[in-house]
């Protein structure tokens, strides 16, 4: 049997979660619960709350204030009176106190209600403290630190800042928290990110590293979302009868499942998925209806995703096959001890005076015997583009790979602060591979990606 | 919420603070100051614009009043600029308001307008605008004491004769 609801006059759809009083104030007017005079009463004490919290906010010392932070006191007014109003669960009844509760006295308990949130949001943050997961992304630990969600806890000013949420935030959650502010905002982000610790933490830290390795090498400066890249993949485990714990899928399993997965259409598709998922819960224990309900709001984005992967035959985009970083192929490159400051210097002043490329040449051949001196060289030496050239000749590919990994190649911006010299370097380098026939360039480039300096 | 209602709001305020600033004549009497009512309400309409042209709101009365009583024994100031004196008074306070970052106290601030503009300005409006307020507001800003000078500190150590 459906659900009977009781029939409101408002229709709490209508309502805007982070500008509640304002949207109930008119929706209520919409619907004749308020009229014109119920407004501009309300109104009225708006005003003389604002002008209550104004002179409390100076202190008495001054009778004006700057219009923006009036604008300011009145947002953070509005929002507690919100606070209040959205904690009656029937809107109706929220209007009604609207008009016969006193505006200070609405305020004073959405002002109690804030605090006890903020309380509460103290808490949920220690707990998420207490489950953050073991890994390497930037954004996810910078979020949780003291730097981050933690500066909130410092500087919230309930009194007259209650709407802003003065935190460092760039984790990107799965299902990020739309039409909150305040502290509503902060409580709603650690809630859900403690949800999606949960999950995360049924996996061990290793497999998830693996995983986000494979996703993308540099995983750990990306803005990625951990939560979602696990729940898909832990689907296609499930849905490819592999181990859902392990988080591993291969080539053939996706092969596999792209041509499965091709036949079905959306509604077929999202049975499976459900399915899927029930296994998922059965897999791993998960018994907190509150986790289950927030991996199911999470499904139509992952669905969405799968979809559109089908159509490009992208799917190993969408279920990423784990890589090992320990397991792949290394070089190992040594650099023997650099010469004395005083014999460099020599060599550097013996270099400037020559005329001929070939003395330059024979010169460093015979000085240089380590590659941080030689890298130390061309930054030093004011070589032209010709002698470069002829140094490159005589180099093998690991010394130019190693030169290449040492100084990349980049766009002309991200090289905006490089000195002169390293851009002159780089410069010279590109030029000198661009000419060499394109198998060499291959190899060179491979050599720099195994390239692991000792 | 737009603060246009502030203009119905305040039209009340308005009425209330030129009756307060033409009460003031009873103070200003014995000092042979004194305004009419259509100098108050004119004053009230500086007050309003200064307001408006350094984007602050007040919601109380009392600043022209306190300027008043407080410049109304200064030697520079007679009938016949009386008048012309407030209006600057006024609209170089709610400058200066922002200049200081709401760092000091209505009180103080008219206080420190009293002692330049009778002290180190002679009466004259320019200077305590342009020189000693100036001083003043950019002191503050940097954390220090509304009156400091470096000028003074190099007279000070010149009288303990270390130079």
């Amino acid at each position: 049997m459906a659900n009977i609801e009781k029939q409101h006059i408002i229709n709490s759809h209508n309502l805007s979660g982070e500008f509640y009083f304002n949207s109930i104030l008119q929706e209520a007017y919409i619907c004749g619960l308020l009229n014109e005079s119920d407004l501009e009463n309300i109104q009225l004490q708006c005003i003389s709350l604002l002008a209550y919290k104004s002179e409390r906010y100076n202190m008495g010392e001054s009778s004006s204030i700057r219009v923006e932070t009036a604008e300011s006191i009145m947002k953070s007014n509005l929002y507690s009176i919100g606070v209040y109003l959205k904690s009656i669960p029937d809107p109706d009844y929220a209007a009604f106190e609207l008009k016969t509760v006193k505006i200070s006295e609405l305020y004073e308990r959405g002002r109690k209600l804030v605090n006890t949130r903020f309380q509460t949001a103290k808490r949920i943050y220690n707990m998420v403290q207490k489950n953050k997961l073991d890994t390497l992304n930037h954004s996810y630990n910078s979020t949780l630190s003291e730097n981050g969600i933690g500066i909130f806890f410092k500087s919230y000013n309930l009194e007259y800042e209650a709407h802003d949420s003065p935190a460092s935030i760039d984790y990107q959650l799965c299902n990020p928290v739309n039409d909150l502010a305040g502290i509503e905002f902060i409580q709603k982000y650690l809630e859900n990110l403690y949800l999606e610790n949960e999950f995360c933490k049924k996996f061990a830290t290793e497999n998830i590293h693996h995983l986000l390795y494979g996703y993308d090498k540099s995983y750990p400066e990306l803005l990625i979302n951990i939560f979602e890249q696990i729940l898909t993949t832990a689907l296609g485990c499930s849905l490819a009868n592999r181990n859902i714990v392990e988080l591993n899928i291969t080539g053939e399993d996706i092969q596999y499942l792209y041509k499965k997965l091709r036949k079905y259409d959306h509604h077929t598709l999202m049975l499976t998925i459900n399915y899927a998922t029930n296994h998922i819960y059965e897999e791993l224990n998960l018994t907190n209806p509150l986790l289950q309900e927030y991996i199911e709001r999470s499904l139509p984005k992952i669905v969405t995703n799968i979809e559109i992967a089908l159509k490009l035959n992208t799917l190993s985009k969408v279920f990423i096959t784990p890589k090992n970083p320990d397991l792949e192929p290394k070089i190992h490159f040594e650099s023997s001890v650099k010469m004395d400051d005083e014999e460099y210097r020599g060599l550097i002043e013996e270099l400037l005076r020559c005329r001929y490329s070939s003395d330059k040449l024979e010169l460093i051949k015979d000085k240089v015997k380590s590659f941080d001196d030689l890298e130390d060289i061309l930054l030093d030496a004011q070589l032209e583009e010709e002698d470069f050239i002829l140094l490159f000749n005589t180099l093998g590919d690991v010394e130019i790979a190693a030169m290449i990994k040492r100084h990349p190649f980049e766009s002309d911006i991200q090289a905006v602060d490089l000195s002169e010299e390293e851009q002159v370097v780089r410069l010279y380098l590109e030029n000198y591979m661009k000419q060499l026939p394109p198998n060499r360039q291959e190899e060179i480039l491979q050599i720099a990606k195994h390239l692991v300096w000792d | 919420m737009s603060f246009e209602i502030m203009n119905v709001f305040s039209s009340l305020i308005q009425k209330q603070a030129v009756d307060e600033i033409v009460k003031c004549n009873d103070f200003t009497f014995r000092f042979g100051l004194t305004l009419s009512r259509q100098d108050a309400i004119e004053l009230v309409e500086t007050r309003t614009f200064s307001l408006k042209s350094n984007g602050r709101i007040e919601f109380g009365g009392g600043v022209i009043e306190k300027i008043i009583k407080e410049f109304c024994d200064s030697p520079y100031v007679s009938m016949h600029n009386y008048v012309e004196t407030l209006h600057e008074l006024i609209e170089i306070f709610y400058f200066y308001k922002n200049e200081t970052l709401d760092l000091i106290s209505d009180d103080e601030l008219i206080k420190f307008m009293k002692n330049s503009f009778d002290g180190k300005c002679q009466g004259s409006l320019a200077l305590l605008s342009g020189r000693e307020l100036e001083k003043m507001a950019r002191n503050v800003r940097y954390g220090y004491a509304p009156d400091y000078s470096e000028d003074n500190e190099y007279d000070e150590e010149d009288e303990d004769g270390e130079y």
